[in-house]
């Protein structure tokens, strides 16, 4: 399993900069959560983890060129587009193309990433008439499907209904003890219930540590700017 | 060229005269082709890049009459630039790609009209480009057709899933642009030889139609494979039969996209009336 290490890293877009002089570690075989208010520089850190961005500073992998997996908060696509599922899903594995069907291998691969992640009743459905959490796991079982070292999730709870959001973070939990996982999430509850290791971003790294070290009062105020009343609701 | 005849002995148990059986042989190849790469453009909402292509054949009509160079090569090359150039611009990502083939579009019937009315001569060269005929067509270009079939078997086999799942997303590390620039430069080469059938003005249908036909009857990406090549090649071949009967007497172009138009039209109303699951 994979860990990461950034020393200073800094990503500058145009004359902005989105992350300035990050130092962050995000153990191995846990599920690291990133916090931070909004143009925090959570999505830009989790751009430039998986090799979009160019940076400054030292990004660095234990073992090295792990391989990646990615859900982003939603899929924007053309939903009256004719795709189901499962060739959805086919594309990543195989050239061969959609045109001629899915192969009997590619297939049950297929069948086993949905199964995975409890949506095996998807597989023959379109694309453009599946819910926001139906995607999301969609989306976890294209991840897996690559067999990822680093799991790398943007938001990915975001319109998903409370039913669809315990479910992801039930399969998250399952995943954790093959996969390192790194999430970006906006709901502190749920951070604080799933994660192992909390990075609290603004720009620069404001706080890390365990779950119970970082849920503090003066954390989440150093981190959103919160009133103590509003941080306390947390609790 | 005798590796047509047996395609012309079929053609025969329909047409008697050799240049219809040549027709027929043409349109075949051609709506197989145009049919399965309609299927990409209109999924990566690219309907009007075969407009802005086919009118480059203005300009390079033109420049060819002005640097005395073969007609042919010429407008294909200036085609393929501007695939090229649309591919370009459109990853660049600054633009919309709507945005850039519009610019483009305009950019080449500009330099298209400044040239031609520099060089009016050129005006005759165009006029078969305008409308084209798939009436004239030769045993070579026939062969061309044949070749550009299997180009485009294999173009389709290699960029189908990339491309599909590169509309789609989401991408992992740097993006790959090979797949967007090979189908740039070979969807260009299918509209400039596509044009030289049925036109300029009727290129956009050949690609779009079928495929937008296809869209809407199923709900699969396969489906619509299948069914815009059905579409396709049938709407080629009924608009060809019909051209030819002398009560109709119509352009074997504009005959074969009226076809395809009808056939949207029913699919639309079968639509209306069973709606898609899922």
């Amino acid at each position: 399993m994979t860990s990461i290490t950034l020393d200073r890293v800094s990503v500058t877009l145009g004359r902005f900069t989105a992350l300035s002089e990050v130092c962050a570690v995000i153990p191995s075989g846990q599920q690291t959560v990133v916090i931070g208010p909004n143009g925090a520089g959570k999505s830009t850190l989790v751009q430039t983890i998986l090799g979009q961005l160019p940076h400054q500073g030292s990004l660095t992998f234990d073992p090295p060129n792990p391989r990646f997996g990615y859900v982003p908060q939603r899929l924007d696509f053309d939903r009256h587009m004719p795709l189901l599922v499962s060739e959805y899903l086919a594309m990543g594995l195989s050239l061969r193309p959609l045109w001629l069907g899915l192969g009997s291998g590619v297939k049950r691969r297929v069948y086993d990433a949905l199964a995975q992640v409890k949506a095996s009743d998807l597989a023959d459905k379109p694309m453009g008439s599946i819910s926001g959490g139906e995607t999301q796991r969609v989306l976890l079982a294209a991840a897996m499907m690559t067999k990822p070292d680093v799991l790398v999730l943007d938001e990915p709870a975001t319109g998903v209904d409370i039913n669809g959001e315990q479910l992801l973070c039930e399969l998250l939990d399952e995943l954790k003890s093959e996969h390192t996982i790194v999430m970006v999430s906006h709901d502190l509850p749920t951070a604080r219930a799933h994660a192992d290791w909390v990075i609290c971003l603004n720009r620069r790294v404001v706080a890390q540590g365990s779950p119970k070290d970082i849920f503090k009062t003066k954390v989440l105020v150093a981190t959103f700017g919160l009133h103590q009343g509003q941080s306390e609701a947390f609790y | 060229m005798e590796l047509l005849n047996p395609l012309y002995a079929l053609a025969g148990l329909f047409y008697e005269p050799s240049f219809m059986r040549r027709a027929q042989v043409a349109l075949l190849m051609l709506t197989l082709t145009t049919s399965a790469v309609g299927v990409l453009v209109v999924n990566r909402r690219m309907a009007f890049f075969p407009d802005a292509i086919g009118h480059s054949i203005f300009a390079g009509v033109a420049l060819a009459l002005i640097l005395n160079l073969g007609v042919q090569p010429t407008v294909l090359v200036m085609g393929l630039l501007l695939g090229l150039l649309i591919t370009f611009l459109s990853r660049r990502g600054h633009l919309a790609p709507d945005t850039v083939i519009g610019l483009v579009f305009s950019g080449a019937v500009a330099l298209g009209l400044a040239l031609v009315s520099r060089e009016p001569q050129a005006t005759s060269g165009l006029s078969r480009f305008f409308l084209g005929d798939v009436l004239t067509v030769s045993d070579e270009q026939v062969m061309a057709l044949v070749i550009l079939v299997v180009i485009s078997a294999i173009s389709l086999f290699f960029l189908t899933n990339p491309l599909t799942l590169g509309s789609i997303g989401p991408k992992v590390g740097p993006g790959r642009d090979w797949p967007d620039y090979l189908f740039g430069a070979y969807l260009a080469v299918v509209v400039m030889i596509a044009v030289q059938a049925v036109g300029v003005l009727l290129v956009t249908a050949l690609l779009v139609t079928p495929a937008a036909t296809g869209r809407l009857l199923t709900v699969s990406f396969k489906g619509m494979f299948w069914t815009a090549l059905a579409c396709g090649v049938a709407a080629g071949q009924i608009g060809l039969f019909a051209s030819f009967q002398p009560s109709l007497n119509t352009s074997v172009g504009a005959t074969v996209v009226i076809v395809n138009v009808l056939i949207f039209g029913l699919a639309a109303i079968f639509r209306r009336i069973f709606p898609a699951r899922g």
